[in-house]
């Protein structure tokens, strides 16, 4: 049984066993004797074997946090992060508001004008992550991909309006290449191209 | 009567009322794109279609009247597949860019397209080059327009400034200004209301919010007497600055119109706090005054106060303009035996003969000329329009102009009286005034001709032939003003009285027509005058440069008493934080009320007011388009007087310069001018004529030396513009403004080039 199958399967009832217990001490003195068998043997000292040679080999696998950190799933949904477009370095965001609008705990705000091109353009970006509840609504409904959750998952700060603020998400433009895709909802699956009906054009 | 069905429901219809009209009345839903109630059917979508049970064939529902016993139905899979294959055609290359548009939320093709389901595109057209239009107030996108035609029947049939068309060329149709290179009209707004799309809409709204986002608050407008029913939108400043501000202003296009300075005008609010000193001065000078100064930009209740500060600490009361409104009215009912005027602006809409004197409507009041607009546009009325100086606005719906002298209103009036009037109503008014009057010298000295009358009266002949009802006649603010306002006013009451037509008396300033009913005003002021906006001793400002801060109109709630004699309620759109009138009479131990608005049941019921409480006055229009504001001013019967009417008077002359204030469109007071979009200089405005008679050339800086003291303008030349008389805005002047509103609106002036210092 591989993958789901071992999920569905539901007969479980045939794998059971028995466990085997030995009996319980009774008398004062077979309890004396369990007693005394347990502080004797060597179980603990057998148990501890594997972590005092590791000690002794200083091969430590704790991991130092803060110093050191795991990486965390794809998917997790840190920190937003606003994205740009890879070829200009354009910010993708085009202030349609849908993230204001979908936010359910209120806390997403964006100032918007027409930029010297006649461009919507959002000329702040707030989010207010003392009451981000990083449900993702954002990420899913933003069209245009621009914003995402990032890995970030330290949210503990001084201050309450830390990484409020636009120029904290948006990728700076020298680190451009670095940007990643949010592989969770909102993002393209892997089979948007077939899903997608095409409009006719006439060139 | 029609009794006919509409999808199973008995409905009935009135004689030429069309399906789609009685369907709407009655809240039944027929999708239109292009149907506008206001105007005539425009036909461009198809949309409305609907089955009559027998009929082969779809129906149009907007233009096809009900007739007796038909069987409509509003829906099935045929008409639905049908609308569908409309909207598919609509959305052919329409942007995608509903992310951006500031339609987007509140748009009817958005609604539309998924109402009916269009999730995919099977017809294409070669996209076109079509760069976005920058006309000043307005945006013109034209890869978003639908071409429903809206804008350009709404302009043409209800505004009348006829300043757009389509330019057809199949897939290349858009919209251009007529007959000109850019949009040169006079900027109500409109067609951005009644666009259903995002191709036009306003320049400074622009990408500054989504729809949706907006807090609606009904209101109505605070410029001019029209008070027209409009909504402010509010929202935060921005993300740094959590005070709500006005967006933008929308109005319920179908049943209304709103012009450019109610949608444009919007953000004259004054924004105060709490100054507590400057309160206890306040009090203090209430202690000292004797007399209070103020305008007719205020709410009823806010007059009531005044009013009961009068009778309580026997305050004088100016308001020269309202004073001056107030005498006519009452002069007026004396020989009308009304204590109101009788006409309103649907009686315009609906007038088929009408007669205009001394107003500058376009400029004045532009309800009354979009009132006459639909008048013309919809039975091709008959409207004669006589002042000074021609309006080229109007110029399109007037069927005749008549000029007469400055200060010649009386022998106007005269001559007319002398023409409507039958026998047997002169032989009731008094043989011997008719006797008297020297047509000959009025006619010299006012310049109109005989013959001009003569032609008048062959108008209304031939406009009535069939039947006589409908006509009416306009008074406007020059009259009131006038020095021998009170034998006009009594001239226009028997004009009234005596014949079929109506009479309008556009009440000049916002609330005028309230103040003068609530207000006792005196004629003389005392020694020590506060002003609230208006001059005084200690000033209460509403513009916010006075000596105590008072609410602007947008952050106060309460009612007006509008043109169509109708109390109207309006409510907070701003926040205000400061002191209002209220505080100060409760200070004064003359109102016991914590909020302003409890004084609203308590406005004098003997003058047509009625005891309803703020709360409960309704503010909306219905399905078919009936105005539920508030309500109606009860029109009382007085006492005819007994006292002849006065001969008429020797003419005036005004030679040399005059100056007629006049504000330019747009503009109505220091309020619309303190407005962000509307911020700009007043300028004297005269025709090449003028220019040439006062040596004056166009860019000039001039001064006046005015009776107000000497003001300095620039000064431009209109080409439209004939005749010697200029005009002069005066809304950019301050509180200057206010005191100039109760003197006659012509003034002879010296005016001489700016000499720099």
């Amino acid at each position: 049984m591989s993958g789901l199958e071992q999920f569905q399967d539901r007969n479980v009832s045939q794998n059971y066993y028995r466990v085997k217990i030995e009996p319980y001490p009774k008398t004062p003195w077979e309890k004396f004797k369990r007693v005394v068998r347990k502080s004797l043997k060597p179980d603990l000292l057998i148990g501890l074997k594997i972590t005092l040679l590791e000690m002794l080999r200083f091969n430590i696998h704790t991991i130092q946090y803060p110093k050191e950190k795991l990486p965390v799933s794809p998917r997790f949904r840190g920190i937003h992060r606003l994205l740009r477009l890879l070829e200009s370095g354009n910010e993708r965001c085009i202030g349609c508001g849908l993230c204001e609008k979908i936010c359910i705990s209120n806390c997403i705000r964006i100032d918007t004008k027409p930029d010297e091109n006649g461009r919507k353009i959002p000329t702040e970006y707030t989010i207010n992550f003392g009451r981000c509840i990083f449900c993702g609504y954002c990420a899913e409904v933003c069209p245009e991909l621009a914003i995402v959750h990032g890995q970030e998952y330290e949210y503990a700060s001084e201050q309450r309006a830390q990484f409020a603020m636009k120029e904290d998400m948006l990728t700076p433009l020298d680190k451009l290449k670095e940007q990643k895709e949010y592989p969770g909802f909102g993002a393209p699956t892997p089979a948007a191209d077939k899903l997608i009906k095409k409009t006719p054009l006439a060139y | 009567m029609i009794k006919f069905s509409i999808d199973g429901k008995e409905v009935v219809a009135k004689r030429g009322e069309t399906i789609l009209q009685v369907a709407r009345r009655e809240g039944i839903y027929i999708p239109t794109m292009c149907y506008l109630s206001k105007v005539k059917p425009i036909e461009s979508c198809r949309l409305c279609v609907v089955e009559v049970e027998g009929v082969e064939g779809f129906v149009l529902s907007c233009q096809t009247p009900a007739t007796p016993d038909i069987k409509v139905r509003t829906d099935s899979q045929a008409l639905y597949t049908h609308r569908q294959n409309i909207m598919q055609l609509y959305d052919v290359n329409h942007p995608l860019e509903c992310g951006v548009c500031d339609k987007s939320g509140e748009c009817d093709l958005q609604n539309k397209t998924l109402e009916f389901r269009v999730d995919h595109q099977e017809f294409s057209a070669k996209d076109q080059y079509r760069p976005i239009q920058n006309w000043q107030y307005i945006q013109y996108d034209p890869s978003l327009c639908i071409l429903c035609e809206k804008c350009v029947h709404v302009c043409n049939e209800v505004i009348g400034d006829d300043a757009i068309e389509i330019e057809y060329g199949g897939y290349k149709s858009r919209i251009i200004p007529k007959d000109a290179p850019t949009l040169d009209c006079t900027f109500c707004g409109e067609c951005i209301a009644v666009c259903p799309v995002g191709a036009l809409i306003s320049s400074d709204f622009k990408y500054t919010s989504n729809a949706w986002e907006l807090r609606r608050v009904p209101a109505a407008c605070a410029h001019c007497s029209a008070a027209c029913h409009l909504y402010y939108e509010t929202k935060h400043s921005s993300i740094e600055n959590p005070q709500p501000k006005i967006y933008r202003v929308k109005n319920e296009f179908e049943f209304e119109t709103l012009c450019g300075a109610g949608r444009f005008g919007f953000d004259f609010e004054n924004r105060a706090q709490k100054d507590e000193e400057a309160f206890g001065r306040a009090l203090e000078a209430f202690e000292k005054a004797d007399t209070i100064r103020f305008s007719s930009f205020i709410t009823n209740e806010e007059a009531l106060i005044l009013q009961r500060l009068k009778e309580q600490k026997g305050y004088k009361l100016l308001n020269e303009e309202a004073r001056a409104y107030q005498k006519f009215l009452d002069e007026y009912a004396q020989t009308s035996g009304k204590t109101l005027y009788e006409a309103d602006l649907e009686r315009i809409e609906k007038s088929d003969f009408l007669i205009l004197v001394g107003s500058f409507v376009s400029s004045d009041n532009p309800a009354v000329r979009y009132a006459l607009t639909v008048s013309q546009k919809r039975q091709g009325s008959e409207i004669i329009n006589m002042h000074p100086i021609e309006d080229d606005l109007l110029k399109p719906v007037v069927t005749k102009f008549v000029k007469y002298e400055v200060g010649s209103e009386e022998a106007v009036l005269g001559m007319l009286l002398d023409g409507l009037l039958d026998e047997e109503a002169k032989e009731k008014i008094g043989k011997k005034w008719f006797e008297e009057l020297d047509i000959g010298y009025l006619s010299a000295e006012s310049s109109v001709g005989e013959e001009e009358i003569a032609d008048i009266l062959e108008r209304l002949q031939r406009q009535h032939r069939f039947k006589k009802d409908r006509c009416t006649l306009i008074l406007g603010e020059d009259l009131y003003t006038h020095p021998r306002a009170e034998n006009l006013a009594k001239l226009a009451g028997l004009i009234d009285r005596f014949t079929d037509f109506e009479v309008m008396l556009i009440p000049p300033k916002t609330n005028s027509l309230g103040v003068a009913l609530i207000c006792d005003l005196d004629e003389e002021g005392g020694e020590y005058t506060i002003g609230y906006n208006a001059k005084g001793d200690f000033v209460l400002s509403a513009l916010g440069d006075g000596d105590l801060d008072m609410p602007a109109l947008n952050q106060q709630e309460g009612t007006f008493t509008n043109i169509d004699k109708r109390v109207v309620p309006t409510n907070v759109a701003l926040p205000y934080e400061g002191y209002v009138l209220n505080d100060l009479a409760k200070a004064l131990g003359v109102s016991d009320k914590e909020y302003t608005i409890e004084f609203t049941k308590e406005l004098p019921q003997e003058k047509g007011y009625k005891p309803i409480d703020f709360d409960d006055l309704p503010n909306e229009f219905f399905n078919d388009g009936t105005e539920h504001r508030g309500y109606r001013l009860e029109n009382k019967k007085v006492n005819l007087s007994r006292k002849n009417i006065e001969p008429i008077a020797e003419l005036p002359e005004f030679n040399g310069t005059v100056l007629y204030r006049c504000e330019p469109v747009l503009q109505f007071s220091p309020f619309t001018h303190k407005a962000h979009q509307l911020h700009w200089p007043c300028a004297l405005v005269g025709s090449y004529q003028f220019s040439v008679a006062a040596k004056l050339e166009d860019g000039d800086e001039v001064v006046i030396h005015s009776k107000f003291g000497e003001i300095i303008k620039h000064f431009r030349i209109d080409p439209k513009l004939k005749g010697t008389v200029a005009l002069l805005g005066t809304s950019d002047l301050g509180v200057e403004y206010f005191a100039m509103q109760g003197n006659y609106r012509y003034e002879r002036v010296k005016i001489t080039k700016r000499v720099e210092p």
